[in-house]
């Protein structure tokens, strides 16, 4: 099932092209690598597939309809996005967790139960005293999981993430590659320098400089 | 108690001969400053003296329409001030931010002049004027701080915004902490005036009514009450305005406009 598909899209930022007439398509399943030199567009483009940026031309569609204006809601509503700026806001982490969950419209799916979060934690290597921590308390690495396990706790299976695993050390990348890359159900779009990749994966490569 | 002990035209020139110390100080030190230390001094003077005849024909005439007008003529200068040092673009602000300080500050004097007062006239010169220039002018500095920040804050930390967008936040739920921080800081100074209260500095308006002839503790009690109208109006204001130019200022994807910014 095809989720997004652009259409020779282009973005410039004053005279600068970032993104020049370039297509592609992500369907259900898939696991795609975004990849081209800093200052390619690559966040960006994260960022018109979520409606917080404007095209200058071309199309992109989500599920088949145009993105407009009001469709990106939707899109925010089944895209898990991590990003890369580590302003995840202030206070207890546990209130993060909480507060994302009681957003109007997260309440569909159940309350994580206390058993789940911690799941989560334990996998990243984060101890359940985290909760009662401050955000500002936290390293970037931890920062960065906490990100992770609140996009997790969302329970969506389409995720943009954008350098996510740039403050983790080895083993750590590869037991978030694994999570993410390995089960079959997740769609992800991700920015990445590792080159890691779990056995039985196809991974797809989006090289952002191909169309210069 | 007295009345006020008048000001005789001797007084205002030994007021004058007064003035002489900072000049004395300011051109012997070369501070540069002494030109527009005179020019303020004469702004002063005559704006004051001119007031001073305007309020006079005011309270005497005590007209509802009167006062409301002047009142208005106050409130769009204010507005403009709450405009000019906040960063926003006067043009598209203007009306939204007009009316919700007209509406709290309205609201917030009527009330004060009517349930607190008990005035039988709550348009009266003397309390509409007076109160409502005070409530007015620290409303406004909170309206400067709270919308400004409001803003700002939205431009600066966008990525936060845009992260609480994408985890699901409806246009509000992503605003609110926004909302909140600048609520806070514009209630801050007010919150630490009324603490220290008294103790480090006796506010002007108790100054004036016990010169005026007040026993200190009435001008105590109008002093509280003035302060808690204050709180009050600045609450309102600051969520009126933002409620009222919030649409305006975001697109229909939630990001905020950019041009709403005065260009610096």
């Amino acid at each position: 099932m095809e989720l997004f598909r652009a259409e020779k899209i282009t973005k410039q930022f004053s005279e600068k092209f970032v993104l020049s007439n370039f297509s592609f398509e992500v369907a259900k399943g898939d696991k795609i690598n975004i990849a081209g030199r800093s200052g390619i567009g690559k966040t960006t483009l994260f960022r018109l597939l979520l409606g917080f940026d404007n095209l200058d031309k071309g199309f992109i569609y989500f599920e088949g309809k145009s993105l407009t204006d009001e469709k990106v809601w939707e899109v925010r509503r089944k895209v898990a996005y991590v990003s890369q700026d580590l302003n995840i806001g202030r206070g207890l982490v546990r209130s993060l967790f909480t507060e994302t969950q009681h957003y109007k419209a997260n309440l569909l799916h159940m309350d994580s139960s206390d058993k789940e979060i911690l799941q989560q934690l334990a996998y990243f290597d984060l101890p359940e005293s985290i909760l009662n921590k401050n955000i500002e308390e936290l390293s970037g690495g931890e920062k960065q999981r906490i990100a992770i396990v609140n996009a997790l706790l969302l329970k969506r299976s389409i995720f943009f993430l954008d350098e996510v695993t740039s403050a983790l050390d080895a083993t750590l990348k590869i037991k978030v590659l694994d999570y993410f890359l390995g089960n079959d159900e997740f769609t992800v779009l991700y920015i990445s320098h590792d080159t890691y990749l779990p056995e039985n994966t196809s991974l797809r490569t989006l090289k952002l400089d191909e169309n210069e | 108690m007295s009345e006020t002990v008048d000001l005789s035209f001797f007084s205002m020139v030994m007021c004058a001969v007064l003035l002489l110390v900072p000049v004395l100080v300011a051109s012997y030190l070369k501070l540069g400053v002494t030109r527009s230390l005179l020019v303020s001094t004469v702004r002063m003077v005559v704006q004051l003296v001119l007031i001073g005849f305007f309020l006079e024909f005011l309270f005497k005439l005590n007209n509802a329409f009167v006062n409301i007008a002047w009142f208005l003529v106050m409130l769009s200068a204010a507005v403009f001030s709450v405009l000019k040092s906040s960063g926003l673009k006067i043009k598209a602000f203007v009306f939204p931010v007009f009316l919700s300080l007209l509406l709290s500050n309205l609201f917030v004097v009527l009330y004060f002049n009517y349930f607190i007062v008990h005035l039988d006239f709550i348009f009266d010169a003397r309390y509409m004027i007076a109160i409502g220039g005070m409530v007015l002018g620290n409303s406004l500095r909170s309206n400067v701080v709270g919308l400004g920040d409001f803003y700002q804050s939205l431009n600066k930390e966008e990525q936060f915004y845009f992260y609480r967008l994408s985890l699901g936040a409806s246009r509000f739920e992503a605003k609110l902490p926004f909302a909140k921080r600048s609520f806070t800081s514009a209630l801050n100074p007010t919150i630490a005036t009324m603490a220290t209260m008294g103790i480090v500095s006796l506010p002007g308006m108790m100054t004036g009514q016990i010169l005026g002839g007040s026993v200190p503790l009435v001008a105590i009690k109008y002093q509280i009450a003035i302060m808690v109208a204050i709180l009050a109006s600045t609450v309102l204001s600051i969520a009126l305005s933002i409620l009222f130019t919030v649409n305006y200022s975001f697109n229909k994807a939630g990001v905020l406009n950019k041009s709403i910014f005065a260009s610096k």
